[in-house]
């Protein structure tokens, strides 16, 4: 007998997914639990393939070392998501009222997010260039400093140096991702409030944030999570200099696998890092669910 | 419908995972020694090539040099007009990045047939069965060839793992012009040295610095960490050093070693003779000085002379070298800074290999080599030439006497990057010498005891 319609449907379903779903579990759960197995294992992909267990686990987790890596990759994350953050929800709503040239305003703040990071990172490194860079150009110029400023040679202030230039780079993710937020809520609600006296801070703290909590939480996971592995632009402008002042955890793991060829104890850490993102994903999720609820 | 989806899901994990796991059936065996069998994959049987047309690709940081780039790609160019069957592909990587890309290819199973080798990475590449024996390659009478230093250097477990193509011994590389104004001799001692990069270090009209004595190289990689080790070493402190019991130990926590940390600080800190960015300062950006003429010495081999009449060809004639200055009551001290080529032991074409590295060690390559690039050459007969013994290069040559054999273990990339982070950190003013010291040698204890 034929099968009715309504049975058969569900299957198209999984049909339509199935090209996506083999290109996520080629490109992302394979990699993934590749990187879990040589975790498992003192190896250098090539001929040496000894099986150490948990060992590298126990390693990094016994290293404080390790730790105080995780620590300053918390804190390039913390400031880079809160200069975004801020950055880019400031200019979504200044973009999102009705303002002159508003269009090309649009055009202009989104370039940052399309420059490759490579190009970034080689730009704002010439910028902080003690002799030739734009920074101490300025400076000297009007008379500010006397002496050129060697910004990312001072372990204090280059961790900063590295955070600028990843806002730079960051905020146009967040401005419309916040801009296409605001589009969602109702103007209704701005009218209603101004008719019974509102003001300014008043509409943006009861109706904007609130409006744009879904938004802002799926932005803050997203951008807490990239900048929490972020490589590129820490590595080309202080390689984890100076001294260790920028050597995020990201560094670490690059330099265990493909300077000293230690992939196993690199994927050991990887898998950390993981656990720690997943982390970090499902506690935002958890209280900022809950703030809504 | 859900249970569905979750077996669903639950399938398509196992079956990623039972991929990942046999995905590594080609290198799965545990570790197997270089000495008693490579790598597990199949023996490839080297091709005839005949008229097979073949590519040979070569992995190598000298064709994205300038100079360099230019002469070696003409070598391949000449090579491919002679063998009209073979052609050349390279792949060009800097070289901070090469081994790391080396490794990356190795590992992807696309290894080319020729890639760059040197004393600080062939213990590791022989360890990962990545070299082919030369001996048999080139042939013992053309292996003799080669400069007796070189080969020292170029042979592990009895097996030829490269042949050496250049040398670039380090020394001193100084703005003849300024000294001689200054009326100064290259320095012979650490203290001459000081005394000579303040005298050249000058302030401008408007009272700010335009010229620097002395063009560090304090970036925390192999660029700075191997410039540093042989000043240390004419501290009389060695990074490591084997024992009676052929044991490796280390120096970097001794006196000595601690007066070379120190002399790097204060030559930022306290004599100001640097340009300000140290830190930041590669070898890229220290040629850059030298040819800007922002800097009147550098630490380097006589590779840098071309790299530097590159950018300033006004700059011909005022360059010069000398060994590296010393500790009083101590001797001066270099490295080789060899570089040179393998053949994959995976490469179908071998023996087309081994002709190509024979065609670019000929005398009169090697000599054009030298006279672009200044670095030596290898063979005996183009080391006597006349054209080696020119006056900016005579420092150098003298300086090859000096040169010490870099530790042939797998780990010294990371013993370079530990002197590079304690120089940093006396630099940085976030320690003592004493401290950063200690710290470098604990970093390479632990590598030799990770390592034995």
């Amino acid at each position: 007998m034929r099968r009715s319609y309504a049975y058969q449907t569900p299957w198209t379903g999984y049909w339509f997914i199935s090209p996506a779903l083999l290109t996520m579990l080629a490109l992302i759960a394979y990699p993934l639990f590749f990187g879990i197995y040589i975790s498992g294992f003192d190896t250098n992909l090539i001929n040496k393939w000894k099986l150490v267990g948990f060992k590298y686990y126990i390693q990094a987790l016994s290293d404080p070392d390790f730790f105080y890596k995780i620590g300053l990759t918390f804190k390039f994350a913390f400031l880079v998501v809160i200069g975004n953050m801020v950055v880019g929800t400031l200019l979504g709503i200044l973009l999102n009222m009705k303002i002159r040239f508003r269009l090309f305003f649009r055009a202009v703040l989104i370039l940052p997010w399309l420059f490759p990071e490579v190009v970034v990172a080689l730009l704002w490194k010439w910028m902080y260039n003690p002799l030739y860079g734009l920074f101490n150009y300025i400076l000297e110029g009007l008379h500010i400093i006397n002496n050129p400023i060697a910004w990312l040679d001072n372990p204090d202030f280059a961790m900063f140096g590295v955070v600028i230039a990843c806002i730079w780079k960051g905020y146009p993710l967040v401005m419309i991702l916040i801009l296409a937020g605001l589009q969602s809520i109702s103007g209704d609600l701005y009218e209603a409030a101004k008719i019974d006296g509102s003001n300014t801070w008043q509409l943006f703290r009861h109706i904007t944030l609130p409006g744009l909590k879904p938004v802002l939480l799926v932005t803050v996971i997203l951008e807490t999570v990239w900048w929490f592995k972020h490589f590129t632009i820490l590595w080309l402008m202080t390689a984890g200099g100076p001294v260790n002042a920028t050597s995020v955890i990201s560094i670490e793991i690059y330099k265990i696998a493909f300077s000293d060829f230690r992939f196993g104890r690199a994927s050991a850490i990887a898998v950390l890092v993981f656990i720690i993102c997943f982390a970090i994903s499902y506690l935002y999720r958890r209280f900022m669910a809950d703030d809504a609820k | 419908m859900k249970k569905v989806l979750k077996r669903l899901t639950a399938l398509a994990l196992i079956t990623t995972v039972l991929i990942t796991g046999c995905s590594t059936t080609e290198t799965s065996a545990p570790a197997a020694s270089k000495g008693t069998q490579p790598a597990q994959s199949p023996e490839i049987a080297p091709k005839e090539s005949g008229n097979e047309q073949i590519t040979l690709k070569i992995i190598s940081p000298t064709i994205v040099e300038k100079p360099e780039g230019e002469v070696e790609q003409k070598f391949a160019n000449d090579f491919m007009a002679k063998n009209p069957n073979i052609k050349i592909e390279f792949i060009g990587v800097p070289m901070n990045e090469v081994y790391a890309k080396i490794i990356t290819m190795a590992t992807g199973g696309d290894m080319p047939d020729i890639f760059v080798n040197s004393p600080e990475f062939y213990a590791k590449a022989y360890e990962m069965g990545l070299t082919e024996d030369l001996n048999p390659l080139l042939g013992p009478d053309y292996v003799k060839g080669f400069h007796p230093a070189t080969l020292k250097e170029a042979i592990f477990e009895d097996e030829l793992q490269f042949a050496p193509f250049f040398t670039i011994p380090l020394g001193l590389l100084y703005r003849k012009d300024w000294l001689d104004k200054e009326g100064i001799k290259p320095p012979v001692t650490w203290d001459e040295f000081i005394d000579a990069a303040k005298k050249l270090t000058h302030t401008g009209d408007d009272g700010k610095k335009d010229r620097w004595g002395f063009a560090m190289v304090g970036s925390k990689n192999g660029s700075g960490g191997s410039r540093f080790i042989p000043i240390m070493r004419t501290f009389g402190a060695a990074e490591l050093v084997q024992n009676g019991k052929e044991e490796w130990t280390t120096q970097f926590s001794t006196p000595e070693a601690i007066q070379a940390f120190q002399l790097y600080g204060d030559l930022v800190n306290k004599y100001d003779v640097v340009p300000p960015g140290p830190l930041q300062t590669s070898y890229a950006e220290a040629v850059s000085l030298m040819a800007s003429e922002k800097t009147a010495m550098m630490v380097t081999g006589p590779h840098s002379i071309g790299a530097i009449l590159k950018q300033n060809p006004a700059l011909e004639g005022k360059l010069a070298g000398a060994p590296l200055p010393h500790a009083i009551g101590k001797n001066s001290a270099s490295t080789l800074g060899m570089l040179g080529f393998s053949i994959s032991a995976k490469s179908k074409y071998k023996k087309e290999a081994a002709e190509y590295l024979k065609f670019i060690l000929e005398k009169q390559n090697q000599l054009e080599w030298n006279k672009v690039t200044g670095r030596f050459p290898t063979r005996l007969d183009a080391g006597s030439d006349s054209q080696i013994k020119s006056p900016a290069l005579e420092g150098f040559l003298q300086a090859m006497d000096f040169a010490f054999q870099i530790p042939n273990v797998p780990y010294y990339a990371n013993v370079q990057v530990a002197a590079a982070e304690g120089y940093q950190a006396v630099i940085a003013k976030q320690g003592s010498a004493e401290d950063a010291a200690k710290k470098a040698a604990a970093i390479v204890e632990t590598e030799i005891k990770n390592n034995k």
